[in-house]
């Protein structure tokens, strides 16, 4: 290999880790709220809100069964207006924050859900308000399971990322896909392919071993 | 300290509204052990979380130290809650917390400072007897200690009242005695006024000053708990009680017992006595002052709030004449006597 093709490489690297470290903090950032938020205001839960819920609920589903590749383009106005273009790195990380917002509230959601409601009751016993028991009950007890499942988006994330190569986003797919695969460069395909299992395994470690050393169970 | 009036809790239930409580009205004074006794389902879990309303009643009125809680807003519940602890079967800690951590988390919720935090949390573990475990995650823990950590977390923020969720249910009998003992000891030393509910009769015998009795979400029976224990007027507490006085009439006498005198039988009987007559030698006296031999057939003397206890089950064999003689003396006497029936004599050896 030569090294244009190492440097295109190490370029594309940079970019996937660009697009996958940004939209996972974006994702982190509204997704965790909204998952606490998904399981508060459910049935019996400390803030009940059924419509409210039920409402959210819908919209959640909506985003998580639109195809990512479709949701792409779609947003794309959206896109323009957070952003101020529909191609490039950046553009990209808008659709993917999109996509795994809802992924990881999902996920974050079904992690709070296994705290022992016996601890609510206890915190509340204790004179525990709302905001306290999400922060120092809900979430560090589901801390493990949280961390879980953010590796989970995570990954996905790396995932679309390569996808976002279709809209001019860079990053590895796109190198895979214009060097790999239009110019039956195989070494390039190969290699785009080992990087990214690579990533996914660290990032799959890195969150087993966080997970673990939170976990006191 | 605390009044409840004519309680109601009304569930919607699946077919139609469920009655949890029913019409309870009742008064805890200040630093008595409260026990509340019922079979599950009984409504007694609904009625102590009436006390710091984590349950919010339907009808009726909570008084807890002169404040009545209910007309409370949110944010006044929450500081009226701060000076109730409570404990839990499962103990309900943070399982990402330390022992010292937990402990704390009351003081942290009230806004306390670490390093003061520290400081009050200190002398709770020493009471409770985890100075050793401060820094140990509840998971390493057995359950007795993890109910000594909800006991020092319970007392962090210097409660007035302790409210007791089958504390010790999830326990084994030695861990029991020894956390029935801890809740004595904190009731003695700091005056605090503990409520507790159970369905165990033990619990209530080993450290309560006071019992209710409740079912079908009603009080059917509540008073000192040596009066209950030895006159229970309801049927409910008659049953919890057998299972801790042993005072039964054995089976194979049961068989051969006629409710109506039987011509030169035996005359059953059953004695209870307590307070000073339990020093009296009475049987001995008896059997001084009639013509009768007294066979023991079962009995016990125990102690409940420090009074001696007992009861004796007995067969008077002798004349019909200085049976009946007996009989009249013993009713005479500082004793709850009941006639159980005649056997024919040599009927039964007893064993």
């Amino acid at each position: 290999m030569s090294q244009d093709m190492l440097m295109l490489l190490v370029e594309g690297l940079g970019e996937t880790f660009y697009m996958v470290t940004v939209s996972s903090l974006v994702s982190a950032l509204f997704g965790i709220p909204l998952g606490v938020v998904l399981v508060v205001t459910g049935k019996g839960h400390i803030k009940e809100n059924l419509v409210f819920n039920q409402t959210l609920g819908a919209i959640v589903n909506a985003a998580r069964s639109t195809p990512f590749i479709i949701l792409m383009v779609a947003i794309i106005p959206f896109t323009r207006i957070i952003v101020g273009t529909s191609i490039g790195t950046n553009a990209a990380i808008v659709p993917l924050s999109i996509a795994a917002i809802p992924f990881l509230a999902r996920v974050v959601e079904s992690a709070i859900k296994e705290v022992d409601a016996g601890l609510i009751e206890a915190a509340q016993s204790m004179g525990a308000s709302t905001g306290q028991i999400i922060l120092k009950v809900l979430i560090p007890e589901s801390m493990p399971s949280i961390v879980l499942g953010f590796t989970l988006t995570v990954i996905s994330l790396i995932g679309y990322s390569a996808m976002a190569g279709a809209i001019g986003g860079g990053g590895l797919g796109d190198l895979a896909i214009r060097y790999g695969y239009q110019r039956f460069r195989a070494d390039v395909m190969l290699a785009t392919v080992v990087i990214l299992i690579a990533m996914v395994q660290i990032v799959q470690s890195s969150g087993d071993y966080f997970a673990h050393r939170l976990n006191k169970r | 300290m605390i009044m409840l009036t004519e309680l109601q809790k009304v569930y919607q239930g699946e077919s139609g509204p469920v009655k949890a409580l029913d019409n309870v009205s009742l008064e805890i004074e200040q630093g008595e052990i409260f026990g509340i006794i019922g079979k599950s389902g009984a409504g007694k879990s609904t009625l102590i979380r009436c006390i710091n309303l984590l349950e919010r009643p339907t009808a009726g009125r909570v008084l807890v130290d002169g404040q009545d809680m209910i007309t409370l807003s949110e944010g006044e519940l929450r500081e009226a809650r701060k000076r109730m602890g409570m404990i839990f079967q499962h103990f309900n800690l943070l399982s990402a917390r330390t022992v010292l951590e937990n402990v704390a988390f009351p003081l942290e919720l009230a806004g306390v400072s670490r390093s003061e935090r520290e400081k009050k949390v200190e002398p709770l573990l020493e009471l409770v007897g985890l100075t050793d475990k401060r820094d140990v995650y509840p998971a390493q823990l057995s359950g007795g200690q993890k109910q000594r950590v909800g006991i020092a977390r319970a007392l962090a923020s210097e409660p007035k009242v302790l409210l007791c969720d089958e504390a010790t249910s999830a326990l084994d009998p030695q861990t029991t005695e020894s956390i029935l003992a801890l809740l004595k000891d904190i009731n003695n030393k700091l005056g605090l006024t503990i409520v507790l509910i159970t369905h165990e009769m033990h619990v209530i015998k080993a450290i309560c000053d006071k019992v209710a009795v409740i079912e079908g979400g009603q009080l059917v029976e509540i008073g000192k708990v040596f009066d209950v224990f030895t006159n229970p007027q309801s049927a409910t507490a008659q049953d919890f009680i057998k299972a801790v006085v042993n005072n039964k009439v054995p089976d194979t006498l049961a068989k051969l017992l006629s409710e109506v005198p039987i011509v030169g039988g035996n005359l059953v009987m059953r004695l209870s006595f307590f307070g000073e007559a339990t020093n009296e030698p009475f049987i001995a006296g008896l059997i001084r002052r009639f013509a009768v031999d007294v066979n023991i057939i079962s009995g016990n003397i125990d102690h409940l709030q420090d009074i001696p206890y007992g009861t004796l089950l007995i067969e008077l064999s002798g004349k019909d004449e200085d049976i009946q003689n007996a009989l009249r003396y013993m009713q005479d006497l500082d004793l709850r006597t009941e006639v159980i029936g005649y056997v024919a004599r040599h009927a039964h050896v007893a064993g």
